[in-house]
Order: structure tokens, then sequence, then C-alpha cells
């Protein structure tokens, strides 16, 4: 006798392992980058991308300045061969006397910039939209591939200068605190396939 | 000359590279409303209440920030010198709303190490005429048990230079909070100045024999009298591998005493410290030391500090009757005492007597200083000296010039590097 067709039933025991798993893959799914070319330059945004979060966020309310920083990376074929990389820098701070999460940030510069009463989502999108990477030598039609790094710039370590001289712990050295880091994925590209946006400028 | 350039550079670089911390945090725009110092079973509000878990010149640096505009940056460097001086194993801080709007509270808080593991460079100082002398140490802290184990070369403190290892043995807390141990035990080489040989064999009765090598050995327990009167107890034993072809060994074992008394005074917007201490050394022939001498010193440090301005005066004496080994004869000459006159010119063979006062002026990291000695044997006419100088210091690093106020040909002495 056949078995009988259980079509998209799935059993108690896969949803347990899917409830199990899901915490593995934090918000992957969501985080999927979008990429626009404004004639110049490569943006990247995303609606599920937040990187205050974590033991930065905790920093953050207790009234340290987080340096974050996002790198842009384009490869030449699948992640393997990088051609082309971007940096920037973000200090970000929470007031503490804000009125609900209030944070400011500013890039070192020059220029430095700065945005201060953002929210949290707002902070992370200034930031974001500040992200660029310069298309120039790129093909419309040409393949590529582009990677985000996102990370949290750990505390610095303690002052090596005391009143005895200079004094270094060396345990302290190392184990320095773990980069907070994220990686987003976008793939294979083409100029001529992305959202064309107006000029924002021109990058490095 | 080229080391005193890079100096200055190095210095230069130090004292002008600002924290960039306090530009950039939104919190900077709040006013200190107080500073909060937390540990394993105590809390102090700077504020208002005192604590003895902490340094006065701590206490200080963290007082002075209430009332001021926030500094995260400084928040750094104040947690830093809280870790180093309460051997913790971290010092976090945190900023948090104060009970008036737009004042903020510093909290600080403290976690005691189980076992630290340190690198620590002690001195490393450049002198024009005596050349380099450094002294660093790796230590292992586990509760209050610390050792540790260093390397030293050192042309500037006695009247010869000496290279070789360091090892300490402190337990902090012997049994109760009074009580501490400490065992040290060097082995040197020591090289000799041609002007301290050609002394040597000029008057060969001076001063007792030049040796090759030393070793010395000093257990020391100090005990809590009252609580700004320590006094130090204990004994130390050196080795001498005389010089020559018929090298001996010779002793010189002694025990040691000293008392050290130490008050300070804070005042609305200046603080005042006193700092007095007298030492007795006495070598005899009971202890089976070939050297029989007896050494006694006392020295007084008074500062008095209001903002940017330091003032300190700073005197000394000593005597020595008897035989004492050239190690334990008194120099002046040298980054300390005397600064700018050159101890292998003026005492090549170090001296029995000796009396020191030195008068310091600070303004932020500028000073100027004037010091004024004498060093003589008991035979010898007292001859008083007199240097000034003027120099840079920041935290433990010191750039300084000092001039021997004399007639004739003056040479001014360079001294840099760090000095703590």
């Amino acid at each position: 006798m056949a078995e009988p067709f259980r079509g998209l039933q799935i059993s108690r025991r896969r949803w347990l392992l899917a409830g199990l798993a899901t915490p593995l893959f934090p918000a992957r799914a969501a985080d999927s980058l979008i990429v626009t070319f404004d004639g110049d330059n490569l943006h990247v945004s995303s609606l599920g991308l937040h990187f205050l979060q974590g033991k930065s966020l905790n920093r953050l309310k207790e009234g340290s300045t987080v340096e974050y920083v996002a790198a842009i990376a384009l490869f030449r074929d699948q992640f393997a061969t990088q051609f082309k990389r971007s940096e920037a820098h973000f200090l970000v701070s929470y007031d503490v006397w804000g009125t609900g999460d209030v944070f400011e940030v500013s890039t070192p510069g020059p220029p430095s910039r700065r945005a201060m009463n953002l929210s949290q989502s707002a902070t992370e999108t200034w930031c974001l939209e500040s992200v660029r990477i310069a298309a120039s030598g790129i093909g419309p039609d040409r393949q590529f591939w582009l990677q985000l790094d996102l990370r949290a710039v750990p505390p610095k370590l303690s002052s090596v200068l005391g009143d005895s001289g200079i004094n270094v712990n060396v345990i302290e050295v190392f184990t320095p605190g773990a980069d907070e880091r994220q990686t987003f994925k976008a793939g294979p590209l083409r100029l001529a396939d992305l959202v064309r946006t107006p000029p924002r400028g021109r990058a490095g | 000359m080229k080391h005193a350039w890079l100096g200055c550079l190095f210095l230069g670089s130090l004292l002008f590279a600002g924290p960039q911390d306090s530009d950039s945090n939104v919190n900077a725009r709040y006013t200190v409303e107080t500073v909060i110092v937390s540990g394993k079973g105590w809390t102090t509000n700077l504020r208002s209440q005192t604590t003895d878990k902490i340094s006065i010149g701590l206490r200080q640096k963290l007082t002075a920030i209430i009332g001021q505009k926030l500094n995260p940056a400084a928040l750094d460097t104040l947690a830093g010198n809280l870790k180093k001086e309460l051997s913790a194993r971290e010092v976090t801080h945190r900023i948090v709303r104060g009970e008036t709007p737009e004042q903020v509270r510093v909290e600080f808080e403290v976690r005691p190490a189980r076992a630290s593991l340190g690198m620590n460079v002690n001195q490393f100082l450049y002198d024009s005429q005596q050349g380099w002398s450094g002294s660093g140490e790796a230590d292992v802290t586990v509760q209050q048990h610390t050792f540790a184990l260093g390397l030293l070369s050192n042309g500037d403190w006695l009247p010869e230079r000496d290279s070789g290892i360091t090892a300490r043995y402190e337990d902090k807390h012997l049994g109760t909070d009074r009580l501490s141990f400490r065992f040290d035990a060097d082995s040197f080489h020591t090289q000799w100045n041609q002007t301290t040989v050609a002394a040597m064999a000029a008057h060969p009765g001076e001063a007792p024999g030049l040796y090759r090598a030393r070793q010395q050995f000093q257990p020391t327990a100090t005990v809590v009298l009252a609580k700004p009167l320590t006094l130090t107890v204990g004994a130390r034993v050196e080795r001498f591998e005389d010089e020559g072809p018929a090298a001996g060994t010779e002793g010189a074992n002694a025990v040691i005493t000293t008392l050290r008394y130490h008050s300070s005074v804070e005042g609305l917007g200046y603080q005042q410290d006193l700092d007095a201490d007298c030492s007795l050394r006495t070598a005899t022939k009971v202890l089976n030391s070939d050297y029989v001498y007896s050494m006694r010193s006392a020295g007084v440090r008074y500062q008095f500090r209001s903002g940017k301005h330091t003032v300190t005066d700073n005197a000394w004496a000593g005597f020595i009757s008897g035989r004492a080994p050239l190690s334990d004869r008194f120099v002046l000459g040298n980054s300390y005492y005397l600064r700018g006159w050159n101890k292998n010119e003026i005492d090549p063979l170090g001296g029995n007597r000796a009396i020191h006062n030195s008068v310091e002026y600070h303004y932020g990291p500028f000073q100027a200083f004037y010091d004024m000695g004498a060093i003589w044997d008991e035979s010898q006419p007292i001859v008083a000296r007199h240097s000034v100088g003027l120099g840079v210091r920041e935290s433990v690093f010191s750039l300084a010039v000092a001039i021997p106020m004399r007639s004739g040909h003056v040479e001014p002495i360079f001294m840099m590097g760090i000095l703590p």
C-alpha cells in the first residue's frame, strides 16, 4: 500500500530542530544587502541591518564613545579575489540625559561630519549612508561581488604609564576584548542591473 | 646629542598629543556631579566620603574632575590608574544621570584580580655624563603575593655601574594588612669609571677596595605602627668579589631599620604632602661582617600643590662611621642629587658624609629646580655646591638640563628618559 501523501506537513521533531537552530543564524535572511549606484559610487543599505547591539551598545549606554568601522570590499569572483576596498570610521556616543535612546555620531575626518539627536535606527542608517566605494574601472556588464564588514573597536587597553615607570599587563595584552563583527555579502552584481540613485559625490 | 633630539621629539609628541574622545562624546557637555568608586564589599562617593583604599594622590586626581565638564578620555586614564594601584583585574567606568539635570555621576567599578602577569620598565635614563641606565622586570602577582625577576644596568645611582639581575618576592598581607614581607636577591657585575680607579690608586686608604661583582640578599618586614607611620626592619647580606689577581670574597652583613612617616592635608584648591624617613644600617663582626660600619640617614620632603603649581623641597643628610663598602657610600652628582654636577668629578669614591637640599617648582609639565649639596669624608673640608636646571616632566617622562654653578668652564648636563 502506498504511503499516504503528507504534503507540507512538518513533524513536531523538525519544528523543534528548526527552533533550536534559529539562534545560530541571527537574522541573516533579513540582512540581505541592497546595493545602489549613483553613477560614481556604490552604496549599501539594508532594512534588517543593526550593528548598535550587544556589548558595544552596553558600552554606549554606560557613556563611552564606541568606534565602529565599516569596510566595503569588491571581489572579482565569489569572495576570493578582492580588487577594491574602502573603510569608514564612526564615533558613536549615547546621550545619558537624552529623552529616550538618543545617540550622536561623527566621523573623524577630515572633513569631520556630525549628527546629533538620532534614534538607534537613524544612527545606523546615517552610518550606512556614509559608507560608499568608488565604482570607477568597473564595466557596466562586469560581474562582481560585494562584502560589507561592520565591527565595533574594542575598548583601549589601560594606560601603561604609572608612577613607578611603564607597566604592561601581559595577560591584558594577549586577551584583548573580542571584536563584535558582522559580515554581509551580496553578488553576483552588475552595475547595469543596480538601482540608480542621484549622485552623492565622489569617494576614493 | 642625537639621542637628546630624539628624546625631545618623543616627549613633545606625548605632551601635545591630546585625547580626541572628549570632542566626539555627546556627554562631554555635562558637568561631573560626583565620582563613585566601588569594589568587592565597598563603595565610596568621593564628593562626600574619604577612603584609605585609594592613595591621596589618586584620590585628588579623581576628585579633581568633580565640577568640571566630563572628559571621557580622562576616565580611561583614571580607570587605568585605579587598576594599577589596586592591582585589580579590571576597572570599568560608566556615566549615569546625576541628581541635577545636565550633571552626570561617574562610577568606577573595581574587579579584584586573581592573578596578573606584568612587564615593567622602572627606569630608562640617558645622562650626558653617565650614559644610559635602565631597569625592568617581569612580575607575577597571585592574590597578595608578587614574584618579580628583572634586569638592570645602572651607572647613575652608585659610584659604580652595576649590571645584572634582580629578583623579588613580596607578601603585602602577612596575616594582617598592617604587616608585609619582602625579600630581594640581586646579583651584579660591576664596572668602574677610570676616575674612580685613579682616585683609588691615589688614595688607597680613603675607601675600601674595588670589586668586580657583588650579590645582595635583603629580607625585610614592614609593620604599620600607626596609620601614617611605618617601621621596616630586616637584614642585608652582601658579598663582594674583589678585583685583582688574588681575588677573594668579602662580606657586609647588616641589620637595617627604617622609620617612615607620610601625611597629607587637603584644603580648598590645594594639597600639602609631608614625607619623612630615617634609616639606620649597622654591620658588625657579630654578624660575621668583614666591613664594620654604621650608616645613618634622614630625609624630609614637603610638597605643596595648587592647580598647576607645585613646589617641592627635599632635604636629606647622611652619615657613615666605620668602613663601608663603596656601594654603600653616598653619591651626589647624579640624576637625583646635585643634578648638573658629575659624580665622577666631585666624589669618584663616594663620601661618608653628605647633605643635600633640592627646591623644585613645577607649572604643569614645566619644571625648574635648584639643588645644593656637599659630600665629604671626615678628614676633608666641606665644600658646598649648587646647581640649577630647567626641564619638562609629564608622568614618568622627564627631560632636563642642569647647570653647575661654578666659575670657569661650565658644561650643562642633559638628562632624559623614564624616571619614577
